[in-house]
């Protein structure tokens, strides 16, 4: 167990990974030598991850390793505490899973784009995020921060020959430069504050710092990290950057990548600062609505993969009402109650990290065989491919939160974190509570509506076009690939009050929650939250929704034994049933939408064509719906014809006139002697 | 009335697994006009209304071939409506029971021997009793129905 969290090893699968992003791309020539090579390193290197992570998880203490260099301030500083290791296991495991689906996965992208390219960034962008997970160190943070952006941006532009795929990749890298810019004012006023760029010495000097000083932190903290995490209202490049990549890149910047920005929130306002009240309101209020909007875009977006990514920001809401919860425990003194609500919202980035990653796949395995991402024009593919098919619900019941899956058991966590803050505090709060709650049960109701309409319109029913006739199941590694991830998804939802124990020892490692006993119990036979205020057993879950399934197929056959079944075709009146006649997505969801039409301001036109001059007989008509974009004319376009007026006016300073420069450059020494002088 | 509706009514056979207690408070029909001349239809419509009432006897007229245990047909089946036909016929679940209504019905009456017929049901479907009439009167139909259901549920036909 000590061998793996040695830091030999940590230098060991970095080197992998290494080797995989340069190996694959010596081998581009050979686009299949490049896929094995690329992918099964990186395979390997997470497979050593997950193992070096998950011994350091159980290891209990927080183990540090640095590797000098001739730069005084920079010292890379690594350190494993519980959150990182924790983090660094959701990687991993993730990227193991992505990495063998991509070997099936990425031969469709032979003879069309460079696979050894894809191969180099894939690797630098896994290693980089575990890279991310364990630096210590801000200036090194922000180092493989860039690297991550940078290698997402590649592969988000992977497939280059799709203007919109640029679109979205420059729109992204534009936002995440943006957030950087934030993270890096963070970081300086923490510097200002402690003089030092290392986590722990952060953590120690900004203790005595100023309220405001450290509101500041948070606040542009939060803004920073807000962007990578997805929230509303900066989550605009999201549902156009994660679509765009490949699938199982798309897994991986959905499932994980999202997750360093909540990483970073959580070590930033409950390990490095202490946290207060505003900000659990702020990230609770930030939270709900994300997580209902989230599902509202969701509900009436018609592109799988844009669904998926809407979802994604839903699920961070949901983690953040977690997070939220957790930090205005904290600031009251509450830290048994915090313990609770930080291990939900770990263990929601956990099963959303499982859930979201298999439905990509899914998603990128049906995408691969019809060639479209329009789910209007899926339908019936349960018949050609039954286990994709099957990985794909169950992925979406996990997100649906239905028991007895994984996504259930942390959703349920985070309502019992909420109840215990309706109960704990005094009116304001409570409000703020109850409202988060509501949220978290219309998001739950809306999300399993639209997974209804995910599933239902994408597997079932007639095809409703031809090319899915042609459509095959993926390659036995990629439903290899899907049925591990399946898997995990049953047992997180079977062992769910171990993986508790395990997360409410990560959530009281923390810095300001530091020995904070764990509330209740959590066994695996059951979970307790606060002396029986709430208990939940998932092995009995598991066992009475076993024991109600076999039952009534039982009593369904018992009843029926002894009749004939015929099968016939549906009666259809006597005219001929065509896949027109289906349910469509935008039918579906309309109901929907026009009920939360004061939220989401749809836009719906309508065109018909007539046969006769008095508009009696139609001859057909077209329903065209769609959500305007709020964001863009409401935050964005101000924004930045706020930042062009400001450019035209500091143009005028810049004249190319030699004679002004050489005044700045006096105006300034001046300024700065004069700032001096009252400095000293 | 009618005493025996084998008699009165012959037609093929007995229809096959007929449980004596399946029709005995129920009977719904599915109508299928396989080219009438709707004077078999204006007898039906009169069955609905308050004087002849059939719904008292639980006999109904049904939207779907899936609802129904009887189909009934009119007309001397047009070729135009012969895939119709049997599409209903093959809808309807089993134990099911055919009746031909008026004599277009039976054998093509009228219109017997015409290029554009097929001179009756029995050429398309297995008919299981007949109504003859061209068209047979609501009185009659009501009867004929009665008769069916007592011979379905094999029991003797009260008098009426």
């Amino acid at each position: 167990m000590d061998f793996f969290s040695s830091s030999g090893v940590f230098y060991a699968l970095i080197a992998v990974f290494l080797a995989g992003a340069i190996g694959a791309l010596f081998l581009r020539r050979k686009d299949s030598a490049a896929n094995i090579w690329g992918n099964s390193l990186a395979a390997t290197g997470s497979l050593a991850g997950l193992l070096f992570a998950g011994a350091s998880l159980l290891h209990g203490s927080a183990t540090a390793f640095s590797l000098g260099t001739s730069f005084p301030l920079l010292t890379l500083t690594f350190r494993l505490d519980r959150l990182s290791a924790f983090f660094m296991l959701t990687v991993c495991f993730v990227a193991l899973i992505c990495s063998v689906y991509a070997i099936g996965y990425v031969r469709h992208y032979y003879g069309k784009y460079s696979v050894g390219v894809l191969g180099f960034f894939y690797n630098i962008f896994i290693a980089s995020m575990i890279l991310v997970m364990t630096v210590h160190n801000a200036l090194f943070f922000l180092i493989v921060w860039e690297v991550m952006s940078l290698a997402s941006y590649f592969l988000v532009i992977y497939e280059s020959r799709q203007s919109a795929n640029i679109r979205a990749g420059s729109f992204y890298l534009i936002m995440t430069h943006t957030g950087t810019a934030f993270i890096i004012v963070s970081f300086l006023l923490m510097y200002k504050v402690t003089g030092s760029f290392d986590f722990e010495t952060i953590a120690a000097g900004l203790a005595g710092a100023s309220a405001l000083m450290k509101n500041a932190i948070f606040l542009t903290a939060l803004i920073g990290f807000g962007v990578k995490a997805g929230i509303i209202p900066l989550h605009t490049w999201l549902p156009g950057a994660h679509p765009a990549a490949p699938s199982h890149v798309s897994a991986l910047m959905s499932g994980v990548m999202i997750k360093t920005g909540i990483y970073m929130l959580m070590r930033i306002s409950l390990d490095i600062l202490t946290g207060s009240y505003w900000w659990g309101i702020a990230l609770l209020a930030i939270g709900a609505a994300s997580s209902l909007l989230g599902v509202l875009y969701a509900l009436s977006e018609h592109d799988l993969k844009r669904l998926l990514a809407y979802h994604s920001i839903e699920n961070i809401g949901i983690i953040l009402l977690g997070l939220g919860s957790a930090v205005v425990f904290s600031s009251a003194g509450m830290d048994t109650l915090a313990v609770l609500a930080l291990a939900a919202a770990l263990f929601h980035t956990l099963n959303h990290a499982t859930f979201k990653a298999l439905l990509f796949l899914g998603a990128g395995s049906v995408i691969a065989a019809t060639h479209t991402r329009n789910i209007e024009k899926y339908g019936g593919l349960i018949r050609y491919m039954p286990l994709t098919a099957l990985f794909f619900l169950i992925g979406a019941m996990a997100i649906s939160a239905l028991p007895p899956l994984n996504g259930f058991f942390s959703e349920w966590l985070t309502f019992q974190a909420m109840f215990q803050g309706v109960t704990a505090f005094g009116l304001t709060t409570r409000i703020v509570f109850i409202l988060a709650i509501g949220s978290l049960a219309f998001t739950g109701g809306l999300a399993a509506a639209c997974f209804v309409k995910a599933f239902g319109i994408t597997f079932l029913a007639r095809p409703r076009s031809e090319a899915i006739a042609a459509a095959r199941e993926p390659s036995v590694l990629s439903r290899l690939a899907m049925a591990g991830m399946s898997a995990a998804i049953i047992g997180l939802g079977l062992f769910s009050g171990v993986v508790m124990r395990l997360l409410e020892g990560v959530a009281g490692s923390l810095g300001s929650l530091r020995g904070a006993a764990p509330p209740g119990s959590a066994q695996f036979q059951s979970v307790s939250i606060e002396n029986g205020f709430a208990r939940i057993s998932m092995p009995v879950v598991f066992a009475g929704i076993a024991v109600a399934f076999i039952g009534v197929m039982a009593a369904v056959y018992s009843f029926t034994r002894k009749r004939k079944t015929i099968t016939g075709p549906t009666w259809d009146c006597g005219t001929r049933l065509t896949p027109r006649m289906e349910i469509t997505a935008t039918g579906f969801s309309r109901s929907i939408i026009t009920v939360m039409r004061g939220v989401l301001r749809p836009s719906s036109e309508t065109e018909i064509e007539y046969h006769d001059a008095n508009r009696y007989f139609p001859k057909f008509g077209t329903v065209t719906m769609g959500l305007r974009d709020i964001y863009q004319p409401f935050i964005y376009r101000p924004l930045r014809e706020l930042t062009a007026m400001i450019a035209r006016h500091v143009r005028k300073v810049q004249g190319g006139n030699v004679n002004a420069y050489i005044l700045y450059i006096f105006l300034t020494l001046i300024g700065l002697l004069i700032l001096l002088d009252v400095g000293s | 009335m009618f005493a025996d509706a084998r008699e009165k009514f012959p037609a093929g056979s007995h229809p096959a697994n007929v449980n004596g207690r399946m029709f005995r408070r129920s009977l719904a029909i599915r109508l299928v006009t396989a080219g009438s001349t709707n004077a078999c239809e204006q007898e039906l419509v009169a069955l609905g209304n308050s004087y002849y009432d059939v719904e008292r006897f639980g006999v109904c007229f049904v939207a779907s071939p899936r609802h129904a245990d009887v189909l009934m047909v009119t007309g001397p089946v047009t070729r135009n409506m012969r895939d119709a036909l049997l599409k209903t016929y093959e809808a309807l679940p089993t134990p099911r029971i055919v009746v031909a209504l008026g004599d277009d019905a039976i054998d093509g009456g009228l219109f017997r021997g015409s290029y554009a017929v097929l001179d009756g049901a029995r050429s398309v479907i297995p008919v299981d009793y007949e109504i003859p009439g061209d068209p047979p009167t609501p009185t009659l139909i009501i009867g004929a129905l009665m008769s069916i259901l007592a011979d379905l549920s094999g029991m003797q036909a009260q008098k009426t």
